[in-house]
């Protein structure tokens, strides 16, 4: 028994494994390679360096100091952009003509690299919390219009007419159908506005900020403090790999007859 | 079932204005909403008095349309958006070509697929921008930074899409292929990409839209020319008209280009049968 319990562990978690595997190896083969190529610590770094930076930042409080600033901005301008999304997406979904008013326009607003605002915001509102908060609302925001608008259109004619059939409530409707067809599709929208809140807050710290998240990768890397930056590369590597895929698995704990779609 | 019983027992004229209208509606609220803020933005200044700091930070659509005509007349404009372009092309161009055979290599191998899967979610999750100052130090301030930032932005949506093409081809139509003699590159070559090209626009659609974001970004941290590093400089000199000038280039050229290959999706989606498309 005990002999066929290992190849059935490695055989479903075959995939899993590879990935550490890789990971592991990649990060060996980054280390060996200073063994043949000379080391600058100008140009780049070597892990077990990155790993006693990133123990140093975490110890000294430096990252989650600087992890706190970024994510209060963050916060209120994601919040903005699922409710401001969501009440807009609602309204476009739900009546056909606000749909054909603002379609075009939204369009043209997503479409449009909206980043380039960022001089402009940061001028106009500063570099604190609300310059950064609008930023972030202003790119994550149509992910939620667009989504939310598509979710609403999508809800079956054929559930409301059964629910008020049957003699259920307003809040039936609401409850039953309305909320679980829409909201599969924000979630989606998240998944997706995440990484570009995420942009927002780099654009906004790298611009003019004397601290967050993004202020710390640009002035390591002015100091050629190159370890201390992979260091905060990975952690928002870490944090952005987090988010998306802690919503998708979510999506699909929440919402399994959706896998697939 | 009423309402479109009714328009029947309308007279055969009122019956096409009807229809007309129906048709022309969404296009003509979509262009009145922008036509409306148009104007509003326009009369601003004429309905309440904006303060002299406001001011500096404030253009109208005329004084915007006015940049923008004198920018193409002067030719002021080709330069810098030539220099951004060829960021935008060679960047475009190394992501097609490294991410379609990567993507049909993940597709066919699942060994492969599992190694490589944490790395391409992680850079796919991740924004490019984290990578500027690495690649400031590396590339330095000229055209292959810009041309790495719209490479990595560019490159996952191609793989991704593509790698999801190559495991959605029919399986009877590889067995069949193969029963013939077919090797794994006459696979490729007669299966596997024609079943994943939708995919593949589909995703070189994204990238587009990832690559010009990219340009834009890079061109603001670190650059000295592009179209980026005018609206930067303008900025910070108060010329607002020519930060949204620049913004409307590039909102235009990226509808432009999004349009043309959705053209070129629904050509080649042509030929095909009834069968769900790619996201």
């Amino acid at each position: 028994m005990a002999e066929q319990v290992a190849p059935a562990f490695l055989a479903r978690n075959r995939n899993l494994l590879l990935g550490c595997l890789s990971v592991a190896l990649f990060f060996a083969a980054w280390q060996a390679v200073f063994l043949f190529v000379p080391f600058d610590p100008l140009f780049i770094s070597k892990p077990n360096l990155i790993a006693l930076a990133l123990l140093d930042l975490i110890s000294s409080g430096d990252l989650a100091h600087d992890l706190a600033v970024s994510a209060v901005p963050f916060f209120y301008g994601f919040a903005a952009a699922v409710l401001g999304g969501v009440v807009i997406g609602m309204a476009m979904g739900w009546r056909p003509r606000v749909g054909y008013a603002l379609d075009p326009l939204m369009t043209m607003f997503y479409a449009s690299p909206l980043v380039a605002l960022a001089p402009l915001v940061v001028i106009f509102f500063g570099v604190g919390v609300a310059g950064k908060a609008i930023l972030i609302f202003l790119l994550s925001v149509f992910p939620f219009i667009f989504n939310t608008a598509a979710g609403v259109r999508s809800v079956d004619r054929l559930l409301i007419n059964v629910v008020r059939s049957l003699g259920g409530t307003e809040k039936d409707l609401y409850l039953k159908v309305l909320i679980p067809s829409v909201l599969p599709y924000i979630i989606a929208g998240a998944r997706i506005a995440i990484g570009r809140a995420l942009v927002g807050v780099l654009v906004a710290e790298f611009f003019a900020a004397s601290e967050g998240i993004g202020y710390a990768i640009a002035r390591f890397g002015d100091l050629f403090a190159l370890d201390r930056m992979f260091a905060c590369i990975l952690v928002i590597m870490a944090i952005a790999v987090v988010l998306t895929e802690g919503i998708r698995w979510a999506e699909r704990a929440a919402f399994p007859w959706r896998l697939g779609q | 079932m009423a309402d479109l019983a009714s328009p029947a027992l309308i007279e055969g004229g009122e019956l096409s204005a009807a229809k007309s209208w129906r048709n022309l509606e969404p296009a003509l609220l979509g262009s009145l909403t922008i036509v409306v803020l148009l104007c509003a933005w326009q009369l601003l200044p004429q309905l309440i008095t904006i303060s002299a700091g406001t001011r500096l930070f404030f253009t109208t659509p005329s004084r915007i349309a006015i940049t923008l005509w004198n920018m193409f007349a002067q030719g002021t404009i080709w330069l810098p958006l030539g220099v951004s372009a060829a960021a935008f092309g060679v960047g475009l161009v190394l992501a097609i070509a490294a991410g379609l055979p990567l993507g049909i290599l993940l597709g066919r191998s699942r060994t492969l697929n599992a190694m490589l899967d944490p790395f391409v979610t992680a850079f796919n999750a991740t924004p490019r921008l984290v990578f500027l100052p690495l690649l400031l130090l590396w590339f330095g301030l000229g055209m292959w930074s810009k041309v790495v930032i719209v490479f990595i932005g560019a490159l996952f949506p191609i793989l991704i899409n593509t790698y999801e093409g190559v495991r959605n081809a029919d399986r009877v139509l590889i067995n069949v292929v193969r029963s013939f003699g077919a090797g794994e590159w006459d696979i490729a070559r007669l299966v596997v990409v024609p079943n994943a090209m939708p995919y593949i626009v589909a995703g070189l659609r994204l990238a587009i839209g990832r690559a010009i974001l990219g340009v834009v970004v890079a061109e603001f941290f670190g650059s000295e020319e592009g179209l980026g590093v005018v609206m930067v400089r303008a900025a910070s000199s108060y010329h607002v008209d020519v930060v949204f000038a620049g913004l409307v280039v590039f909102a235009a050229l990226s509808l432009l280009m999004t349009a043309g290959v959705k053209m070129i999706e629904n050509r080649l989606g042509r030929w095909r049968p009834e069968r769900a498309s790619a996201a």
